[in-house]
């Protein structure tokens, strides 16, 4: 499913005058299926407002601009939102807080109860078995236990298999790795790579972590103000200074490396994750006077 | 969620915003007094009190609009009202199917009244910032230590719930929308379905309130909160010539109904002596 954003404008209390605050104002965007994209921006900067559109969580205003997704057109009064939820799923920043159920395997199955309620009790413990396994935890060991006894990383896995039981093709993950540990991190990027080989489609990531970014999307946009600044591949948003500036973004390490060299004398030329840099570097070493 | 209603805040500098908050509430609850003490069927009362409402909005350079909003709230609870005494009241004379006069009469009754008041507390809430109300109860109160009621931590619990009301319609909000993105539906079925919808959202809510408020009595204790014992207050609260003229107007008002009450009182007096 291809995600279609035209002119996408929001305005929140639109009604009452005096407090109307606009967060989006004239967004357009493609995300073709099969990318990981990356939204960056400060905090603020309309990011949260445009995913939460995404999934219809957000209604798009009257003549605000229009969201097409696959066979789904957002704008259309007789939209099937349920549908649609079920084909683009969303992880919201720190996702263990919205637990709720007895069991990990209550908590789990409660989209797919939601989404397919024809599902047999059978089908729906299969599909809530491989939902968990692919996060990584031990489906026997803990299926039964109560979500509030496992650690923060546990919990968010927890978390996301009760996103990934409706078999989404978009996925869209706030934040993913807020809140975890260095180890509880670099699992749960792991994860994200598993899932998108074979489980989902399209990820849409909305980070701050431009390491994060550099590293696995394979586009980004840059929020500012409810507009977007520029799209582009890491390598082109990373390395254009003017963009940076104006936007006040971290550059992930690679690309501070990169300028780090460049001052030196080495010209480093990669796509900006570790590996490439690394490869890119060698050759570069290699080839020149040093 | 992030729309204005019902106790909510509207900044701006005006002659009401600038009054001291133990004024504005004792001003408040006179008015409510004053709302109460029209008796049935003398309805210029509650055009007095009406009046009353008026010139406070405008003095208060809240848009009218936002005040009505208020009413939207307790819609139900103000036609509930009306219904009942529309179809329970049994005294007077029928006017249609089993409604009476006295019916009509204290339906329309209620319903001004409810609305009056509501107009009147969303005012002061519109006013008066959470934590200014707060400190104005804890004036109000302050009396009360005489008998050793701990007005100070009265007003810090409920400062601190009031703090926290935008806090958890915003978590509120924000978990409703995780549990949507998960299918999870409350628009539709019949009551009990949709209060059963309400579970996945009430529990991690709770969750988060403890989680909270454990946090903050640790951010307290880590700095040295110890209570109102020699406390003093970044905000002094006087009572200004302001004030005074609010106080006047509220007083003028309960005079002014009180005197209603009796003329009428009075009146209808005189005619039975007429009649005799």
């Amino acid at each position: 499913m291809e995600i279609i954003v035209k002119d996408l404008t929001f305005t929140y209390s639109k009604k009452t005058k005096s407090l109307a605050f606009r967060a989006l104002s004239g967004v357009s965007l493609n995300v073709k299926e099969g990318e990981i994209f990356g939204i960056i921006g400060k905090t603020g900067s309309g990011k949260s407002t445009f995913v939460q559109h995404l999934n219809g969580l957000i209604k798009v205003q009257k003549d605000s601009g229009s969201i097409i997704i696959g066979d789904f057109d957002l704008t259309d009064k007789k939209c099937d939102y349920k549908l649609l939820r079920a084909k683009v799923g969303m992880m919201f920043q720190y996702p263990e807080h919205q637990l709720f159920a007895e069991t990990v395997y209550d908590d789990v199955a409660f989209a797919l109860k939601n989404f397919a309620p024809d599902l047999t009790e059978k089908e729906i413990e299969s599909r809530v078995r491989e939902a968990v396994t692919i996060t990584g935890l031990n489906y026997d060991l803990i299926k039964e236990k109560s979500p509030f006894d496992l650690s923060g990383g546990q919990r968010r896995r927890v978390a996301i298999a009760g996103v990934l039981v409706a078999k989404p093709e978009i996925l869209i993950l706030d934040e993913p790795a807020a809140g975890l540990d260095p180890k509880g991190k670099r699992e749960f990027l792991e994860l994200l790579l598993r899932l998108k080989n074979d489980f989902v489609k399209t990820i849409i990531i909305v980070s701050h972590d431009m390491n994060l970014v550099a590293e696995y999307c394979t586009r980004a946009a840059v929020f500012m103000g409810g507009e977007i600044l520029a799209t582009g591949t890491p390598k082109e948003i990373f390395s254009d200074e003017m963009l940076i500036e104006k936007s006040g973004l971290d550059l992930p390490l690679t690309a501070s490396l990169t300028e780090k060299f460049k001052v030196k004398g080495v010209a480093v030329d990669s796509d900006l994750t570790v590996d490439g840099f690394v490869e890119s570097l060698c050759r570069a070493l290699k080839g020149g006077k040093i | 969620m992030r729309d204005l209603s019902f106790g909510s805040y509207f900044p701006a500098i005006s002659f009401v915003h600038k009054m001291d908050a133990r004024a504005k509430i004792l001003i408040a609850v006179a008015y409510m007094v004053a709302v109460f003490l029209v008796t049935a069927f003398h309805f210029l009362g509650f055009g007095a009190c009406l009046l009353f409402v008026l010139i406070a909005t405008i003095a208060a350079k809240v848009p009218f609009k936002l005040v009505l909003k208020s009413i939207k709230t307790i819609i139900f609870f103000v036609v509930f009202s009306a219904v009942l005494q529309l179809f329970f009241n049994k005294s007077g004379t029928v006017v249609f199917w089993v409604i009476t006069d006295v019916g009509l009469l204290n339906a329309g009754f209620i319903i001004a009244r409810i609305i009056l008041i509501v107009l009147g507390a969303s005012l002061l809430t519109l006013t008066t910032s959470p934590v200014e109300l707060a400190d104005g109860i804890e004036g109000i109160l302050y009396p009360l230590k005489w008998i050793k009621f701990p007005v100070h931590e009265f007003a810090l619990i409920m400062s601190i719930a009031l703090r926290f009301i935008p806090t958890l319609i915003d978590e509120t909000d924000r978990i409703i929308k995780a549990q949507k993105a998960r299918g999870a539906d409350f628009e539709s079925g019949n009551i009990f379905k949709r209060a059963k919808a309400l579970i996945p959202v009430l529990i991690p809510l709770l969750i988060s309130s403890f989680r909270r408020a454990d946090e903050l009595a640790d951010a307290m204790d880590s700095r040295c909160y110890a209570g109102s014992k020699n406390r003093t207050k970044y905000k002094k609260m006087h009572f200004t010539l302001r004030d005074l003229l609010g106080v006047i107007l509220v007083a003028g008002l309960i005079v002014g109904i009180v005197f209603l009450n009796n003329f009428y009182l009075l009146s209808e007096l005189a005619t039975i002596a007429g009649a005799l």
